[in-house]
């Protein structure tokens, strides 16, 4: 067993390299700033370029540049930023470009509370840019994980060509843990599906492959086009503008329809292929847990004391968050009574829980669960005592 | 299709069947011939050039070059074109952008472009408004002067470009005119050719928003005699030689800073500086990572055939190591 006392920055960092990122490009911001200064020191090491841009816009736009061009990308911000990527995760979105996004979440709203752990981000992730298509979040509640689920983060950027942020806190980045890396759960290196090499004229500035090639096409309508470098061997125009399959700015409304219901349904139509989570059951347990990042942890302390007191209690830790994962959770609802939902922000997940819950019960006939939600937002972690407190 | 030995490369190669929507008599129609011209010249494939477009009448040059194109968001083409250049620095990479894009919205990017010297060429269309809008001022429309849509005169003094690019640490500098297209396709080759950050100040006269600086005016119909005049012409030398000792730095500014304030019944275009004296970001990069040009971003292998990763990152991470 090789251990290692690490903390979440340097795992992630771990995890990116391992996935093959090549590039990053950041701007300082607590509690972000260890991810930016690891990537900078060991990036170069291996080959990749690491560096500090002039703001949380171009950081986010040198990234889509450098995947464009044939690299993976990863950035790491706190909330403001976030508030600053916006208009670019919009444009990630539009031109399908796969893109790894840490928040490390700190306490809001604006500068808030720079080193104080928050959960606030959990819903502007989602719908932080305009048009309200789906991206993808994860969210790690170990040091352990901090690794596991930057490869999926990478993993899914890829699969999907979207956007994958990794919604970790101050706390979750900043605090050591020991690890033991041998047992660390890797995620395989997706090799990125690129456009068929085409013959060799291509190099014959008189050839015109973009006539033949279709950046943009997708059939049928959920599949994820493959990319073209570059300079690569195809010709590709990208765009932010709605466009066509040549990636020509259009606004014929059969062809806009077809083009932003792929981006919805590329995704929400194999959501399955997104859900992670950790369940643990209990027999006959009628209370269920539920917490994601760093108030997992005390839920875990808080599962040992009620069931060490004789309650029957199932958890479940949420690692992805968006797509908010049915399968998931409708699978751990069945025949509970009452969820405790825990979070560093006034329930924004919980709501979401809670439209799970009555839908599920509404489909089964049966009376729905009842959702509580227990929080914080003094910038201190949720303790075990905030679940125990609610079981009865 | 056959492939010929040697492809005669013509500026039509370069031009793609995309319909154009600016406006009869636009300057952008000028430059955007001039860049198929430049990359003729220069025999660059096209799959070897990336367009960058902001937002604006200008990002929109990058639909109507036949090469890779991104159509960006207002303000941000220089850090993609960063990107793009940094992940494979074999590309030609091109920023077309306008006055607003550029000075503007996109000024904290250009500011800091400079410090970094990205090899990039970097084309802004300057006509001092912003015409998809509808004419408001622009960020390099004087002080006091009142064009056809503005309500009021102008509120705002002008950024003066080429005092920005200088303070900013931009290695090359020109200042070229949309109608003077000969003298533009010069200046877009030396910008290209150049190893580093060049920045190209392109007059553009916008045709339906700018009644004050038109085609006219810049021909001095009103005085006599054409505004615009050579800077090589007249003899002014805008190299910085490597090594140049502080004395010749100073005596090179000082003169830049005296041609780059010209304007009114005289003013100056061609080149206004080529600093030797600084080297390229990537020569930065490849100190740092060794064989960066070999294997860049772009390139870089990353698993075996079984997904797993190429990388060793236990000599990195040892300082953690528990014993």
């Amino acid at each position: 067993m090789a251990r290692e006392y690490m903390d979440g920055a340097t795992a992630i960092v771990r995890g990116a390299i391992d996935a093959g990122c090549t590039f990053f490009a950041g701007y300082p911001i607590t509690p972000a700033t260890p991810i930016l200064l690891h990537m900078v020191r060991e990036l170069p090491k291996v080959g990749g370029v690491a560096l500090e841009a002039e703001d949380e816009i171009a950081a986010i736009s040198m990234c889509i540049g450098a995947t464009l061009a044939g690299a993976r990308a990863m950035t790491a911000t706190s909330g403001p930023g976030i508030s600053l990527f916006s208009e670019n995760i919009g444009l990630a979105i539009m031109a399908e470009i796969p893109l790894v996004i840490v928040d490390a979440q700190r306490l809001g709203p604006a500068t808030g509370g720079a080193t104080t752990g928050a959960q606030g981000d959990i819903q502007f992730l989602r719908w932080g840019t305009s048009g309200g298509y789906p991206v993808i979040v994860l969210a790690p509640a170990s040091v352990a994980e901090c690794y596991t689920l930057t490869l999926r983060a990478f993993d899914l950027a890829e699969r999907f060509r979207v956007p994958v942020f990794l919604a970790t806190d101050k706390d979750m980045v900043m605090n050591m843990a020991t690890v033991d890396t041998e047992a660390l759960k890797r995620v395989p290196v997706r090799e990125r599906r690129l456009a068929a090499t085409p013959p060799p004229q291509y190099r014959d500035p008189r050839w015109r492959p973009e006539e033949t090639f279709l950046p943009w096409a997708f059939e049928p309508i959920d599949a994820v086009p493959p990319m073209a470098h570059f300079g690569g061997p195809h010709i590709v125009r990208v765009t932010t503008s709605t466009h066509d399959e040549h990636g020509f700015l259009t606004k014929d409304p059969a062809k806009v329809q077809r083009l932003n219901e792929h981006l919805w349904r590329k995704i929400m139509d194999h959501r399955e292929e997104t859900e992670f989570a950790h369940y643990d059951p209990q027999e006959g347990a009628d209370v269920l847990f539920l917490a994601y990042g760093t108030p997992a942890r005390a839920m875990r302390e808080a599962v040992r004391q009620a069931r060490a007191a004789g309650h029957r209690v199932s958890a479940l830790t949420l690692h992805t968050l968006w797509p908010v994962p049915e399968g998931i959770l409708s699978f751990a609802l069945r025949g509970v009574r009452r969820v405790v939902v825990g979070e560093l922000n006034f329930g924004q997940y919980t709501r979401e829980v809670e439209r799970i819950a009555y839908r599920e019960a509404a489909r089964h006939g049966v009376p729905a669960a009842e959702v509580i939600g227990v929080y914080r937002v003094d910038g201190l972690p949720l303790h075990p005592e905030a679940f125990l407190k609610a079981i009865t | 299709m056959a492939v010929a030995t040697k492809p005669k490369v013509t500026p039509k190669i370069y031009k793609p069947e995309f319909p154009i929507d600016w406006c009869p008599g636009c300057g952008d129609f000028g430059i955007v011939n001039a860049i198929h011209q430049a990359l003729a010249r220069l025999n660059i494939p096209r799959h070897q050039v990336a367009v960058v477009g902001g937002i604006g009448c200008s990002g929109k040059a990058q639909y109507h070059v036949s090469t890779y194109g991104v159509h960006t968001l207002h303000g941000r083409p220089v850090p993609y074109a960063t990107g793009i250049r940094l992940a494979n620095p074999h590309l030609h990479v091109i920023v077309v952008s306008g006055d607003g894009d550029s000075m503007a919205i996109g000024a904290g990017h250009f500011v800091n472009a400079g410090r970094r010297n990205v090899n990039f060429t970097y084309l802004m269309f300057n006509n001092e408004v912003y015409g998809l809008t509808k004419g408001q001022a622009g960020p390099t429309l004087p002080l006091g002067l009142q064009t056809k849509s503005l309500p009021e005169p102008n509120m705002n003094a002008a950024v003066n470009p080429l005092m920005l690019a200088l303070a900013s640490g931009y290695t090359w500098i020109g200042r070229g005119y949309s109608y003077n297209i000969r003298h533009l396709v010069n200046l877009i080759v030396q910008a290209i050719e150049h190893p580093g950050s060049a920045f190209l100040d392109i007059l553009q006269p916008c045709p339906t928003y700018n009644d004050l600086h038109t085609k006219e005016w810049f021909a001095g119909e009103d005085i006599g005699h054409g505004r615009l005049y050579d800077l090589q012409e007249e003899g002014y030398d805008p190299v910085i030689p490597q090594d140049a000792d502080e004395d010749t730095v100073r005596a090179k500014l000082l003169r830049f800073i005296e041609k780059a304030q010209e304007w009114g019944d005289r003013i100056p275009i061609g080149v206004f500086l080529v600093n030797k004296n600084i080297d390229m970001y990537e020569e930065r990069i490849n100190r740092r990572v060794g064989n960066y040009f070999e294997t860049p971003p772009a390139v870089r292998p990353l698993a075996d055939e079984n997904g797993i990763t190429l990388t060793d990152l236990s000599p990195i991470f040892d300082e953690y190591l528990m014993t």
